[in-house]
């Protein structure tokens, strides 16, 4: 396999654009009409999705290791979609046709056994990866909505239970899947530790326009059964712990995870680490657990509360943009920081946090790699 | 310039990505140069024109190979039916009528959620604008609310009190005198209490001359002097009155 000929290949397509994956899927779906059904009605993000991923993997096509990584978890995440082996083949003759379909005059024969090689491998990895994890896990949970609550107009808060139990670490999240908006998957995190009654909280922000958000926060959302993805995730408290003391930063809903953290640190044998905990939104309103994280920071002598918002001056407590206000409020430079919420301001308070000195190993965000089907 | 380098090499051909991605060194100060977003923008179009002609020029290129194989095919086979639609034909029209297909529910789905997201920004920019003005009117009534408390304590403390009659005259007689015990009998306290600090340090005072005096005299000067000066830390207990 000739990996600088893959490239320059690839990069002869690459020009094509949207009609690449276009031209793939459609010669997929006329060749077996049967793989049509593990796809969402618009295929647009997923053409994207499949345009990034070879774009991943053929800059990577060399640093084995990594790649290997990716693919793994690219193959444990595709059970949810219900992929079988059958269909690895059928993926594969398409691209073959699709890249051949494209590449023109430029198509020889060593191409051909270059491109088959390359996705002999990466069948093979992800199929590996995917049978390993067929012993340990379903490819999905059912997960039955038993309660929820509005805190506040745009912000609900759901118990699921999921079928069968279904563990994980503090911090992670899982994809989820609405019947009303099949094949479309979003992730939300636990904003729980592991519970007895094995049930779990999630905080749904509705997103303007969101279809699986305004799904999940519908008034009738009770008793709706959700397909769960296996939890993924690095935003999770190391271990064994530093010793150092925690930081957490929550944006709106970003705060389930951290909530999720807070509950494993008041669960575990060992004198905890002393949190800070800044909680952030737009308005006092938006504060929707703010009533349970001051319960719980008025019985655990280690855990301190900071709500903080940034579009209302007349707000009793902090103000301001979260980063801001929690660079005022003190020197984190030893402490281990883990943030959540949105996007920019993840970014925000990372690039501020890493700028006060915070070494990389110190602050830990989410990274969603790869979050479509 | 480092555009110039295209033209100069014939055998580079040029890209659409480099069409979106060239730079251009900014005109000096003072010099007349082009407006930046204007040449943004028809970089822009050009790089939408240019994949469109590569993707014709690729798909034209699959047509020629596809009929030189059918003229070949129908010379060799000597089957005229052959020349003019083959099965691969069936493929490739099918997987472009799918496309199409596909690239029109993907639009219509575009559209849905596009008007879904603008309906919900729009009520919760209406829902933030009544908020706001619920808070406004809020405000304005709890300003005016305090404005007329204070005109009425002002209006009271002016107008003189109306007579008061038998049983209230009593009732303020019993509350004053009430006050005055309670006056005094707090005063009695405070001065025990200060006098209590002052003898305090008096003691502490003469202890303290002693013991240096022990010192200066070469006695012992390990030594602790006797009893400790105790100065009361808290008042009296304070005993409710009445």
């Amino acid at each position: 396999m000739d990996v600088s000929r893959l490239r320059e290949s690839f990069a002869r397509i690459a020009v094509h654009g949207d009609d690449l994956p276009l031209f793939f899927y459609s010669d997929l779906f006329i060749k077996h009409p049967e793989v049509r059904d593990l796809f969402p009605v618009s295929m647009a993000a997923q053409r994207s999705h499949l345009v990034d991923a070879l774009v991943k993997i053929v800059s990577q096509v060399d640093s084995v290791e990594e790649l290997t990584v990716f693919l793994q978890g690219l193959g444990r995440d595709h059970r949810k979609f219900g992929a079988i082996a059958e269909h690895y083949d059928a993926v594969g003759d398409s691209l073959l046709t699709t890249i051949r379909h494209f590449s023109g005059p430029a198509w020889t024969p060593e191409l051909a056994t270059d491109w088959n090689a390359a996705y002999d491998l990466i069948a093979a990895v992800m199929l590996t990866a995917a049978r390993d994890d067929e012993g340990r896990r379903p490819p999905w949970w059912r997960g039955t909505i038993v309660a929820s609550e509005r805190r506040a107009f745009d912000i609900s808060v759901l118990l699921v239970r999921p079928e069968p139990e279904l563990d994980f670490v503090p911090g992670q999240s899982v994809a989820i899947e609405c019947p009303s908006r099949p094949k479309l998957w979003r992730y939300y995190s636990m904003a729980n530790a592991p519970r007895q009654d094995g049930l779990l909280e999630f905080h749904v922000r509705l997103v303007d326009g969101g279809a699986v958000s305004m799904a999940l926060t519908s008034t009738n959302a009770v008793g709706t059964e959700l397909r769960l993805g296996s939890p993924v995730g690095v935003l999770t408290l190391s271990s064994p712990p530093s010793g150092r003391d925690i930081l957490l930063i929550a944006g709106s809903t970003g705060l389930a995870p951290l909530k999720a953290i807070i509950e494993q640190v008041a669960a575990r044998p060992e004198p905890p680490p002393r949190i800070h905990l800044f909680f952030g939104a737009r308005t006092a309103e938006g504060l929707y657990d703010l009533d349970n994280m001051e319960k719980m920071a008025a019985q655990q002598p280690w855990l301190t509360v900071i709500p903080s918002v940034s579009d209302d001056p007349r707000f009793g407590g902090e103000t301001g943009s979260l980063p801001d206000v929690v660079a005022r409020c003190g020197d984190w430079s030893r402490h281990d920081a883990y943030i959540a919420g949105p996007s920019d301001m993840v970014r925000q308070a990372a690039d501020r946090l890493a700028a006060a000195g915070m070494g990389p190993d110190q602050v830990h965000i989410e990274d969603f790699g790869w979050s479509g089907p | 310039m480092t555009s110039m380098a295209w033209f100069e090499d014939e055998q580079r051909r040029l890209t659409p990505d480099e069409v979106q991605s060239v730079t251009f060194p900014v005109s000096r100060l003072g010099r007349r140069g082009l407006e930046e977003e204007s040449v943004r923008a028809f970089l822009h179009m050009v790089h939408a024109e240019f994949v469109h002609l590569v993707n014709e020029r690729a798909s034209l290129w699959q047509e020629v190979q596809r009929l030189r194989h059918r003229i070949l095919d129908g010379e060799r086979t000597a089957d005229e039916g052959s020349v003019l639609f083959g099965e691969a034909d069936a493929h490739a029209h099918a997987v472009r009528i799918l496309s199409n297909a596909q690239v029109t529910a993907d639009r219509y789905v575009a559209d849905a959620q596009a008007y879904s997201s603008r309906v919900t920004e729009e009520a919760r920019l209406r829902r933030d604008d009544i908020m706001r003005e619920a808070q406004q009117h809020a405000d304005l009534l709890l300003d005016e609310a305090q404005g007329r408390a204070r005109e009425a304590a002002v209006a009271a403390l002016n107008v003189t009190s109306p007579p008061l009659n038998e049983r209230e005259r009593q009732a303020a007689q019993a509350e004053l005198a009430y006050l005055r015990t309670y006056s005094d009998v707090y005063r009695a306290h405070l001065r025990a209490y200060t006098e209590g600090v002052l003898q305090s340090i008096e003691d502490w005072e003469r202890k303290e001359a002693a013991s240096l005096q022990e010192v200066t005299l070469g006695r012992d000067p390990g030594r602790q002097p006797s009893g400790e000066a105790s100065l009361p830390l808290a008042p009296p207990n304070r005993r409710s009155i009445g």
